[in-house]
């Protein structure tokens, strides 16, 4: 822990991310206090109670927030590789699609989308090659498992087509 | 293979009318325990009887069934091929939880059995009758332990009213909750606690392979075929029992609504669940319609005022 | 001796010609299915179950054989080959495995996982023939303090899975520790960390969690690196099969994986993960070079998958004796079981003694077949790795959210895949460990709720804790793993410590 990483770019500014990162541990720490305090700590014969163990986790978290904060101004974070956005907004709106459309438009139209956008994030653009391929590819999951292992899976208008 | 599907689009077509619907019946207990025994015989009779062709048991366990409750209101929502099994415990539950989710939120069908508490001990225990436990309680509450289902159900109830029965304060009793009867099972076998508490089915094969003994049951009066006396002849005037129902999800038409009552009819009358009542130890209760839900409000009024009497509800 | 008789007819009949190819598809199917990221042992063998029924008694008994070995064993070629675990069991086995599939040592990570299966579970399905009765003794005096204990255990040693950065390991363990409170206390039934949301009130599921840390969060990180990401994976480097010096380092991780992972998976509040932690902890400890942990170590490979098998012919032991299932898997094989006319329970030995040594000599070629059908196709799996990346990973998350729609098909469920995903993809930005986030959740709720009832049963007595023989031993063993490596830093033999600590990063 008394190693200073990155030797080549201590700038003595503490690191912006894990600040955050402190910030977040300590508010996850205040919400389980807030929450936990309007618990009744009623516990019987055992005096830990159901308050007891939360209220022990939050105090543990303020702690970790308070040493990652230490460890911001010391620059003690391993250096972060650059990260590429677009891929993972596109693999994002891919789960994100298959979510609300679930319901909607069954399990191979849902997924089929999924399975063509986390393509494309990864570098495959013909979505009008992919989208049918994951389509056709997800509607035979979905008849191997829901028809033949009898999985309940969403069935939507391609499903309703065949079955 | 254009002819193939075309056949099977046809033949389920056809198919389609004449199966009944393929049931989901929500365990909303852990494995091991009477619902989910219950859902089980229930999946297997319906599907020996023809009544449905495919029945899956899903278990969802935790806090006296209002865990599944809740999923089961919000996810089967008009869904006329969902099944939750529920009883006497979810109305205790639904209480102490302060759940958001009750029984007005799912559509009961029918009570199917009834099932009497059963009081053991481990073999190797130093209580050997209902006495020896009383006079235990009385000398001091909080040494006497034990295991039963989850909080505020009715095996914590009944433990209540043996305590209160007993001239015991109720709100004394030392009573340790497992969310399931397979663990509370291995506690029991194991000694960890003084005594367990639970549906006689749990314990039949171990009190009948000599590891546990038994030594009260909850019912009125002494039951056929089982060695052991009744709390009110241990001199406490306490009977409990902890019917098994099975509901279907909100929002249904009447017609589907009819359906399923018809089907649970159905398997309630047929042979194959007479042999399960006959064999697990359950006394059929069936009650349908109007007088189950009459008998339903009538329970729940009910034990609103034991738990509250025993300190577990204010 | 009658019982010897009863096994020798029960592997003669599971012998026969046609019961063997039962069994050949029945490890085909359930290893096909199980190999899919995102579908746990409990969901392949419900989903197969039903195919047994169309067989004659012994026929379907033994392809239930095999896709309970096949399921179990499944799990490990997608978290050795892709880092993504679908189940919480093979966690452990992606720390050290996928860091061998990346330096091109796949193979030897699967041989050592298919053998280490086969003898874990060669062994523990004979513990299961002849000592099941003793050791489900040990199980019951397990009360809740020995459970407690046993917590206190798995949290200490469970530490060697953090990583490279103590801060970074104890975050990600109080991350997964403040999600396990989420939910309805056990206990008193009162609902916490659930504002008021009926779906939190069910807690947060393991597999789903599971997946996202793992599957999805992998993915996403993966896709993040971009083009300059290493282009394709070298699938195979050096021999695809085991060298000497890798059964050397084998053969003891699977005979000690076996002895921790068995008797854990019969104790009723035990579970398969339970063991693979221990096992993994363990390993690192005793290795000659504990530096290669993290790096790609095939011990941490080969113990923790021998658990994890042990485990699954350990889960019989309750189920059989007792008639407990104690976990989700053995709750459908309960149903199974009924199926077969099988009442488990304390007098199933002596009453239908044909069906038990039936159902044990089944596992037993089971078992066998696991490894005939999975040992030559070491090559095939290592191929997937060749699989150009868009594929790959888009039928990753095909698969990883079917598990999950499978289990449980809501919007809501999905909703809490792709937001543990995105943190799981976080987590690895900023270079936390995934794996400590789900022992937390899978470790918290169960040293909470054991420790509650210990207390409550010895009235609010702190001393009983510490005073079972059983709790107090392995109390001692969490102190020991806790301090002796600080004593012997302090004692200035740290310098090889601090050294290893230096090569970590």
């Amino acid at each position: 822990m008394t190693k200073g990483l990155n030797p080549s770019t201590t700038t003595r500014r503490p690191d912006r991310a894990a600040l955050f990162i402190a910030a977040v541990l300590a508010a996850i720490a205040g919400l389980i206090f807030w929450d936990v305090s309007r618990l009744s700590g009623a516990a019987g014969y055992s005096q830990v109670g159901p308050t007891t163990v939360p209220y022990a986790i939050a105090c543990c978290l303020a702690g970790l927030a308070v040493w990652t904060v230490f460890a911001a101004f010391r620059n003690d974070f391993p250096e972060r590789e650059h990260q590429e956005i677009s891929p993972v907004i596109w693999i994002v709106a891919g789960l994100a699609a298959q979510m609300l459309l679930l319901n909607v438009a069954g399990f191979s139209i849902a997924t089929g989308i999924l399975f063509a956008l986390t393509a494309r994030g990864f570098g495959k653009r013909k979505l009008w090659f992919s989208l049918p391929v994951g389509i056709a590819l997800c509607f035979a999951v979905w008849v191997i498992f829901a028809k033949l292992l009898q999985l309940s899976l969403p069935a939507g208008p391609l499903e309703h087509l065949f079955f | 293979m254009k002819h193939f599907f075309l056949a099977s689009i046809l033949a389920g077509a056809m198919a389609l009318p004449a199966y009944a619907a393929d049931y989901t019946i929500i365990a909303p207990a852990n494995p091991g325990g009477g619902w989910d025994q219950t859902a089980r015989s229930l999946q297997t009779v319906l599907q020996q009887e023809g009544i449905s062709g495919n029945v899956q048991v899903q278990n969802v366990p935790g806090a006296g069934g209002t865990i599944g409750l809740a999923q089961f209101a919000s996810q089967q929502k008009g869904n006329p091929n969902a099944l939750i099994v529920g009883g006497y415990v979810m109305v205790g539950a639904i209480l102490t939880n302060k759940s958001p989710v009750t029984l007005k939120d799912v559509t009961p069908i029918a009570r199917l059995t009834g099932e009497f508490e059963a009081i053991v001990v481990p073999a190797a225990s130093e209580i050997k009758t209902m006495a020896d436990l009383v006079a235990a309680l009385k000398k001091d509450p909080g040494a006497v332990s034990w295991a039963g289902g989850s909080a505020g159900g009715t095996d914590h109830i009944a433990v209540g009213l043996i305590a209160k029965a007993a001239g015991v304060d109720p709100t004394k009793i030392n009573y340790i909750a497992y969310s399931g009867g397979g663990e509370a099972l291995a506690a029991i076998l194991g000694s960890q606690v003084t005594a367990g508490i639970s549906g006689y089915g749990e314990f039949e094969a171990q009190v009948k392979a000599g590891t546990l003994r038994l030594i009260a049951v909850s019912s009125g009066e002494r039951l056929a075929g089982i060695d052991a006396p009744t709390l009110k002849e241990s001199g406490l005037d306490v009977v409990v029992e902890n019917w098994r129902m099975v509901a279907a999800a909100p929002g249904l038409t009447d017609e589907q609504k009819a359906a399923v009552s018809a089907d649970v009819e159905k398997l309630a009358k047929s042979a194959g669940w007479q042999e399960v009542l006959k064999t697990k130890g359950w006394q059929d209760s069936y009650l349908s319609g109007d007088a189950f839900a009459a008998q339903l409000d009538k329970d729940v009024a009910a034990t609103e005022g034991v738990l509250k009497d025993i300190g577990l509800v204010k | 001796m009658a019982t010897f008789e009863f096994l020798l007819q029960g592997l003669w009949v599971a012998a026969q010609p046609m019961n063997l190819l039962y069994a050949l598809i029945g490890v085909t199917l359930g290893t096909a299915v199980g190999v899919l990221p995102g579908i746990g042992p409990a969901l392949t063998v419900a989903l197969l179950l039903p195919v047994t029924y169309q067989l004659d008694p012994a026929g379907s008994l033994i392809m239930f054989a095999g896709i309970y070995y096949g399921g179990m064993y499944g799990g490990s070629t997608t978290s050795i080959l892709l880092n993504t675990p679908g189940e919480s069991a093979s966690i452990v086995t992606a720390l050290e495995g996928n860091k061998m599939a990346r330096a091109g040592r796949g193979g030897p990570a699967l041989a050592t996982a298919a053998i280490g299966s086969f003898v874990a579970g060669l062994i523990a399905t004979l513990g299961l023939a002849f000592i099941a009765p003793y050791i489900v003794k040990l199980a019951l005096v397990f009360g809740p303090r020995e459970y407690f204990a046993l917590m206190v255990l798995a949290f200490v040693t469970v530490s060697s899975a953090f990583g490279d950065s103590t801060l970074r390991g104890l975050t990600a363990l109080f991350v997964g520790l403040a999600l396990s409170v989420v939910g309805i206390d056990q206990l008193t039934g009162q609902a916490r960390l659930s504002f008021g949301v009926p779906e939190l009130l069910d807690g947060i599921e393991v597999t789903t969690l599971a997946v996202a840390m793992f599957a999805i969060g992998e993915t996403l990180f993966i896709a993040a690196q971009g083009e300059k990401g290493p282009d394709k994976v070298e699938a195979v480097r050096g021999s695809i099969w085991m060298s000497k010096l890798d059964w050397a380092r084998s053969w003891k991780p699977w005979l000690r994986g076996t002895f921790i992972g068995f008797p854990i998976g019969a104790m009723p509040a035990g579970g398969a993960e339970i063991g693979t932690f221990l096992s993994y902890a363990a390993e690192k400890r005793l290795a000659k070079h504990p530096e290669e942990f993290g790096h790609g170590a095939i011990e941490g490979v080969a113990g923790p998958e021998a658990a994890n098998n042990a485990s699954a012919a350990g889960t019989l032991v309750p189920l059989l004796t007792l008639g407990l299932p104690t976990t989700a898997t053995a709750a459908i094989m309960l149903a199974g079981f009924q199926q077969y006319g099988l009442q488990p329970g304390p007098l199933l030995f002596a009453t239908n003694p044909q069906l038990v040594w039936g159902l044990i000599a089944s596992l037993l070629i089971a078992n066998f077949m696991l490894l005939v059908l999975n040992l030559p196709l070491i090559g095939l799996w290592v191929k997937l790795l060749t699989i150009p990346k868009p594929w790959l990973y888009a039928g990753i998350l095909m698969f990883a959210t079917l598990g999950t729609i499978g289990a449980n098909p809501s919007v809501y469920e999905l909703g809490m895949l792709l937001a543990f995903g995105l943190l799981g993809y976080a987590m690895r930005v900023f270079g936390y460990p995934i794996a400590p986030v789900v022992v937390g959740l899978i470790l918290g709720p169960l040293a909470e709720q054991q420790l509650r009832r210990a207390l409550a049963i010895s009235q609010g007595d702190v001393s009983v804790l510490f005073t079972s023989p059983i709790a107090a031993v392995l109390l001692v063993i969490a102190a020991a793993a806790l301090i002796i490596p600080l004593i012997l830093r302090a004692r200035g033999r740290g310098e090889v410590l601090a050294q290893l600590a230096a090569n970590e990063d």
